[in-house]
């Protein structure tokens, strides 16, 4: 079922939560409302599932006006950071309950509830907890009752809000991937609300970039990272290297072919740390730093470099690193493979000045 | 063994001996005391007409009482946890007058209020309703000096109920009464028991703001407390102490009671194999 938002506006007092938000969600399609804490995420969500009433704007589900629907008419799925579970309840009892009150007449028989369930159980892969309370569970096997819970009701549109947010890493990477292939599976659109980019760009099929109560970019993940329609949308995908062209006149040599369409004097460059190369000897137009400190975590060895006041990051290769022997103090020269530049009246100085 | 916590045999020792010197020591006294009397002897007394007809105004007052505070205080102390509105904590300290209050102070305006030409009473004597001097006011003023009991017991289990299992409730589809009995209820219901309790127990030895409201006449708005007194007026001591006697006989097995409901209330999900709730 397709969800159509438009010009949903809600205010919390003085506070902007959303303002005049448009969005399209296609039948089918898994999209991930991504976005740092008070970015207004949350409380979209909230509007599309009933929870909370916007002030102005239409919410529409397959083309039907669902504005004033209450949470209960709506059918869809909700899943909760912390589980929500029903703590009297057995697992078993948590899964049925969305069945159990339905309207006598649509109640499906106790038989066919217990092989429905059943069944929800199997498809998270805990129908050997059926007896269990959630107390006895541990974080992630709640999650999944959870999301069981929802799809009893047989929804067509699944809302998960940073439904993994409460796990830790191993188990995070596990369910998102786990619930990609559940989504593919049950045929429903599903919009989930996560601040992590990573978690946003694996799963989703299109991802919404919120920031201040506004949708800042919408696209495929290939789309947002490569091509961010705002410095906030680069600088939220990852990590980041500014440069300021009069602080840096080399550096606008690298990103000349874009930086000439621009006002040379007024523009941002935007750098990720991984997109930079270190050279050992001097190249035309590159920047000269020293070595500041040398990390290697995991695969990666991340650099530390300091252009005169300013502070570079790179990451490169271990392969890539043990050829240069980078050491504290070292002389090096920093070439740009990519460079994405903002006029620099986009880029909020509150929200940045130079560096990471 | 070594325990990892220090200071158990000390703590243990307080509390038997604080607990035998203020709890069991009185009650010892009274068996003691009634066991002047063979056992013919007290049930005569505790079978007698005035006697029987006090222990049912007592024990009916007090479980009529105790169960519309069980129902009121629950949605007091809900208002008092889910809602703000102005003057919330000027409410949620009202809830503790009946306790400060000196009982015979609450009895004395009760009765006042409630009389013929009273506030309240005014208005409930043309619909025949007489509130004073009959047990209705009993059951009011054991009501008053209940509430607190049941509203405090509720508040930080309700506090503990988190906004998002309802919300959960009402996604999956279930009306607001559903939400309420297979969601909230089952969870409230222990402490609501407690509640109840405390309120009942409490009513049971009220004595103060009762006999200014009751308007005392035996066989009718007598409470057993006021029989065991004027007993002692009458140096009956003996007699006092068997009424006494029965009436903690009575509180036990009452409050025994209670307990096994709460321990199946609490229990009741080991025994329900993922049936129907």
């Amino acid at each position: 079922m397709s969800i159509e938002i438009s010009g949903v506006t809600k205010r919390f007092g003085s506070f902007t939560a959303l303002d005049n938000i448009h969005l399209d969600i296609p039948t089918g399609e898994l999209v991930a409302l991504l976005g740092p804490s008070g970015c207004g995420k949350t409380t979209l969500l909230r509007i599309i599932a009933g929870m909370e009433s916007a002030d102005a704007g239409h919410v529409k589900f397959a083309g039907e006006e669902a504005t004033h629907l209450h949470a209960r008419e709506r059918k869809v799925g909700f899943v909760f950071q912390h589980y929500a579970l029903f703590r009297h309840m057995t697992v078993f009892e948590n899964v049925a309950f969305g069945l159990r009150v339905k309207p006598r007449a649509e109640r499906p028989s106790e038989t066919e509830i217990r092989r429905r369930v059943s069944e929800l159980l199997k498809l998270v892969q805990l129908d050997w907890l059926a007896e269990r309370y959630p107390s006895q569970l541990s974080g992630g096997q709640r999650q999944r009752i959870a999301l069981a819970r929802a799809l009893a009701v047989e929804p067509k549109v699944l809302l998960l809000d940073e439904p993994f947010g409460a796990l830790d890493t191993k188990v995070r990477k596990e369910l998102r991937r786990w619930l990609r292939r559940l989504h593919d599976e049950m045929h429903i659109s599903s919009v989930f609300v996560t601040h992590d980019q990573e978690e946003a760009l694996e799963v989703a099929d299109r991802v919404v970039v919120m920031n201040h109560g506004k949708i800042e970019q919408i696209g495929s993940p290939d789309e947002v990272y490569s091509n961010p329609a705002s410095p906030f949308v680069y600088q939220f995908l990852g990590n980041v290297n500014v440069f300021h062209s009069r602080v840096h006149g080399d550096w606008a040599e690298i990103g000349r072919e874009e930086a000439q369409t621009r006002d040379a004097g007024n523009v941002v460059a935007f750098v990720r740390p991984h997109d930079i190369e270190i050279e050992n000897a001097p190249v035309a137009g590159g920047l000269e730093s020293l070595v500041q400190e040398v990390h290697t975590i995991g695969p990666l060895v991340r650099v530390e470099l300091a252009h005169g006041p300013e502070l570079v990051e790179v990451e490169l290769t271990r392969e890539r690193a043990a050829t240069l022997t980078l050491g504290k103090g070292q002389r090096v020269w920093l070439r740009p493979r990519q460079v994405k530049v903002f006029e620099a009246s986009a880029w909020d100085l509150e929200d940045g000045g130079s560096g990471i | 063994m070594k325990r990892v916590l220090p200071g158990f045999g000390l703590s243990l020792g307080i509390t038997l001996v604080y607990l035998g010197l203020l709890v069991l020591l009185p009650l010892s006294g009274l068996v003691f005391k009634s066991s002047a009397l063979s056992f013919a002897q007290w049930w005569d007394i505790a079978t007698g007409e005035r006697a029987l007809a006090s222990l049912r105004v007592t024990f009916g007052a007090s479980l009529l009482a105790a169960t519309i505070n069980a129902v009121f205080g629950l949605i007091v102390a809900w208002v008092l946890v889910r809602y703000s509105f102005p003057g919330k904590r000027l409410v949620d300290s009202l809830v503790d007058l009946p306790f400060a209050l000196p009982t015979a102070v609450a009895g004395i305006t009760l009765a006042t209020l409630y009389a013929g030409n009273g506030w309240v009473g005014r208005y409930l004597e043309p619909l025949g309703i007489k509130v004073a001097f009959t047990p209705l006011g009993i059951v009011v003023a054991l009501t008053f000096i209940g509430l607190p009991f049941v509203v405090r017991t509720l508040q930080p289990v309700i506090e503990d109920i988190e906004p998002e299992v309802e919300e959960a409730a009402a996604t999956l589809g279930a009306s607001r009464a559903q939400t309420f009995f297979r969601v909230l209820l089952p969870g409230i219901f222990p402490a609501l028991l407690t509640g109840f309790t405390l309120a009942f127990s409490r009513a049971v030895g009220e004595y103060g703001s009762v006999i200014f409201i009751a308007g005392n006449m035996p066989l009718v708005s007598e409470i057993t407390p006021l029989l065991i007194i004027s007993k002692l007026e009458q140096y009956d001591i003996v007699g006092a102490t068997a009424l006494a006697l029965l009436m903690l006989i009575i509180s036990f097995l009452l409050l025994l009671g209670v307990n096994a409901l709460q321990w199946w209330a609490a229990h009741r999900h080991h025994r329900l194999n993922g049936g129907a709730l």
